[in-house]
């Protein structure tokens, strides 16, 4: 890995720059909420953020997304991508976004998640934890690849990590505005990465979590769950990792459709549901307990299928809490 | 690219019963017609443009070339839709997708194929091969079915209980309703034609263990019931296949619809699938 420093006061010019690998998104807050949207100059930016609601998935799984156009009875892919630059991403979210990349860039490739990914720059940017997060306890507190850039606070500017050949094509392309980092840096570097270690209120005990779930299949905790969820999905819509979707077609004209996929949730009724009115998973509580399943899954080349960002308890409604729900499932099985 | 769909051309509908049809057909472009293989086992997604997609199993064989079959009952929107379909039609046709059954495996073994309504579609694709290749000890289909109206192929499974011993294909029907029809097969072929559910069909039968395989597919609640006849013949759980139905979008491994078990084993029925053998069952909570 190149480190480099980028003093505080070169900071707007190098913002400037990328403009040209593409459209730059970055946090912005708007009211209470953080969410990446498209700026134009760094005073737009919420360097302090915690999270944003959607997380970065946005932008290569879109909410809703075009696939296909139909005209004249065929099939056509629907228009091409425009590059751009994730600023800010924190390091939860550069491991969602490797998780999502384990699925959608298998065999058979996904082309539309891939051209977009081909298509983005990832700016990460280091954070402090709030009330919510828990990444240390899965180790995607800190990235060491998936990303191109990643700017560390510094008193006096940022410590960079350049992480991939384009992050190197963008540092070359810029080299006068860097420079070689201090000892001082160095030092500085290390007393934020401590201070955030230990800034962490929540931990989550993973030690056995797979088999310690699977052995709790039939816990009275995910019945207790079962009537305080509302079933609402939203903790699936916010998750960097959950991109379950669902596919129809729409008409726009007489002669014109679209083949749009949408972001669907496992907590829909709907999500089980075959022909004939068969549902494989026809309760909350098959639903509530399945989505702790599917988070908890560990994959031996990926890790958990949940990051740590905190954001189903920030925004979930009914105030439930992931981790707690883990460890009472734990507690009942002592 | 992945979700774009090939023409396939309507060769033929036969109408199976008043539920089901039989689509024969063949891809436009006679280069991917040349490159499509599959295996037993395996299905497509069907793309009714403008309307939707969906999965069906392949119900022919792949040693006949040339074109290929889909067994459709009309359940909803757009089954719906397919079934106003006519010879000379055009549908998109992606795949074939999913692992398919071990025809290779098992060759030189008795194959017992177990069928339950609709299911019979994906087995006839494996009857049909293992009777063109003869390379299986011996055949045995079980079929159950609600009344004879439904019995699906009934031509073919009917000349297999007239001729199928000449090839050592044994065909057990057990049925639900009583018509004269039913009465009439029952006559002409009992005990192999029955009154009663599927597993009736076990009674009776042995297997040689060591050297039998079995095949399931049928409706979610049929395949415990099966299960526990094939186990109490001390067939091993890794001889026993079933084939599995989940809401599938993509068929790739992508939408996440078809995902089944928990946190220790999460498997894809589309891609992990939707073959499985019994160990698969019960390693993965909600398999069955
Ligand atoms: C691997 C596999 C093989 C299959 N093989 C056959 C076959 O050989 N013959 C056959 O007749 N049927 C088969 N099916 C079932 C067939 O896919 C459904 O009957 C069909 O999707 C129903 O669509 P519909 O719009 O007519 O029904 P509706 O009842 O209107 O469906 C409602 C909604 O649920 C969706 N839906 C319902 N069932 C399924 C499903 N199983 N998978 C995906 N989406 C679903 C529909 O697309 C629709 O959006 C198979 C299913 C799977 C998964
Ligand atoms: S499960 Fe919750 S904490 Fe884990 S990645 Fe998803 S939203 Fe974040
Ligand atoms: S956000 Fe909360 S209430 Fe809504 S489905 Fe998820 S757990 Fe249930
Ligand atoms: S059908 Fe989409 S993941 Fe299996």
């Amino acid at each position: 890995m190149r480190y480099v420093k980028l003093p505080q006061e070169n900071f707007e010019e190098f913002f400037n720059s990328l403009k040209k690998w593409g459209k730059v998104y970055a946090p912005v807050k708007k009211g209470n909420i953080y969410s990446f949207q498209h700026v134009e100059k760094p005073s737009e930016i919420a360097f302090d953020y915690t999270r944003t609601m959607l997380p970065p998935k946005k932008f290569f799984v879109r909410p809703k997304d075009e696939m296909l156009r139909l005209k004249g009875g065929k099939w056509e892919e629907s228009d091409g991508v425009e590059p751009i630059v994730l600023f800010g991403v924190h390091s939860c979210d550069i491991h969602g976004l490797e998780i999502l990349d384990k699925v959608y860039l298998d065999e058979p490739v996904d082309p539309y998640y891939k051209k977009r990914r081909e298509n983005s720059i990832i700016i990460g940017m280091s954070c402090m934890p709030d009330e919510y997060c828990f990444c240390k306890s899965l180790g995607t507190d800190f990235a060491m690849h998936g990303f191109d850039l990643f700017l560390h606070e510094l008193p006096d500017g940022w410590l960079v990590r350049v992480g991939s050949v384009k992050g190197h094509e963008i540092a070359w392309e810029n080299e006068e505005l860097f420079e070689e980092l201090t000892e001082e840096d160095m030092r500085n570097f290390r007393e934020f990465e401590e201070k955030r270690a230990n800034s962490f209120k929540k931990h989550l005990n993973k030690e056995g979590l797979e088999d310690m779930l699977d052995l709790a299949f039939n816990s009275p905790v995910w019945k207790k769950y079962e009537k305080i969820c509302l079933g609402c999905g939203n903790c699936n819509m916010v998750c960097p990792t959950c991109r379950c979707y669902e596919v129809c077609d729409l008409w726009m004209n007489a002669y014109e459709a679209v083949r749009v996929r949408r972001y669907d949730s496992c907590f829909m009724e709907s999500h089980g549901l075959v022909a004939g009115g068969h549902n494989f998973r026809p309760t909350r509580l098959d639903r509530f307990r399945h989505r702790y399943y599917c988070k908890s899954y560990f994959d031996p080349s990926a890790g958990f299928n949940c990051v740590g960002c905190g954001r189903c308890d920030e925004f979930c409604p009914a105030k439930i809490e992931h981790v707690k729900v883990l460890d009472e499932v734990r507690e009942g099985l002592q | 690219m992945t979700f774009q769909t090939h023409d396939a051309r309507i060769l033929e509908v036969k109408e199976l019963t008043s539920r089901e049809k039989l689509f024969t057909l063949r891809f436009v472009d006679p280069e991917v017609n040349r490159s499509f293989k599959y295996k037993p086992g395996q299905f497509v997604i069907v793309d009714i443009r403008g309307f939707g997609e969906f999965p069906i199993s392949l119900c022919s064989t792949p040693t006949r070339e040339g074109y290929f079959q889909l067994c459709v009952r009309r359940v909803g929107r757009m089954t719906k839709y397919m079934h106003t379909l006519k010879e000379g039609d055009i549908v998109g046709i992606r795949g074939p997708y999913g692992n398919g059954f071990p025809m290779e495996k098992m060759e030189g073994s008795t194959l017992v194929l177990v069928a339950g309504g609709l299911g019979m579609a994906p087995l006839r694709s494996v009857l049909w091969y293992a009777l063109d290749t003869g390379k299986y000890e011996k055949i045995y289909l079980f079929y159950g079915t609600k009344a004879y109206e439904d019995i699906l192929f009934r031509d073919e499974v009917i000349h297999l209980l007239k001729h199928g011993e000449d090839m050592n294909c044994h065909v057990k029907l057990a049925y639900e309703v009583e018509t004269p029809s039913c009465i009439y097969l029952e006559k002409g072929y009992s005990p192999r034609v029955c009154k009663g559910v599927v597993t009736d069909l076990f009674r009776g039968e042995t297997f040689d263990v060591e050297n039998t395989y079995a095949l399931i597919c049928g409706p979610p609640v049929m395949y415990k019931y099966v299960i526990k006849e094939l186990l109490d013949r001390k067939l091993s759980p890794g001889r026993i296949y079933m084939t599995l139905e989940r809401r599938m979008r993509c068929g790739v491994g992508k939408c996440g619809h078809c995902i089944v078990g928990t946190s220790t084993s999460i498997k894809y029925v589309c891609k992990d699938g939707p073959v499985f053998t019994y160990w698969d069952a019960l390693s993965t909570r909600g398999l069955i």
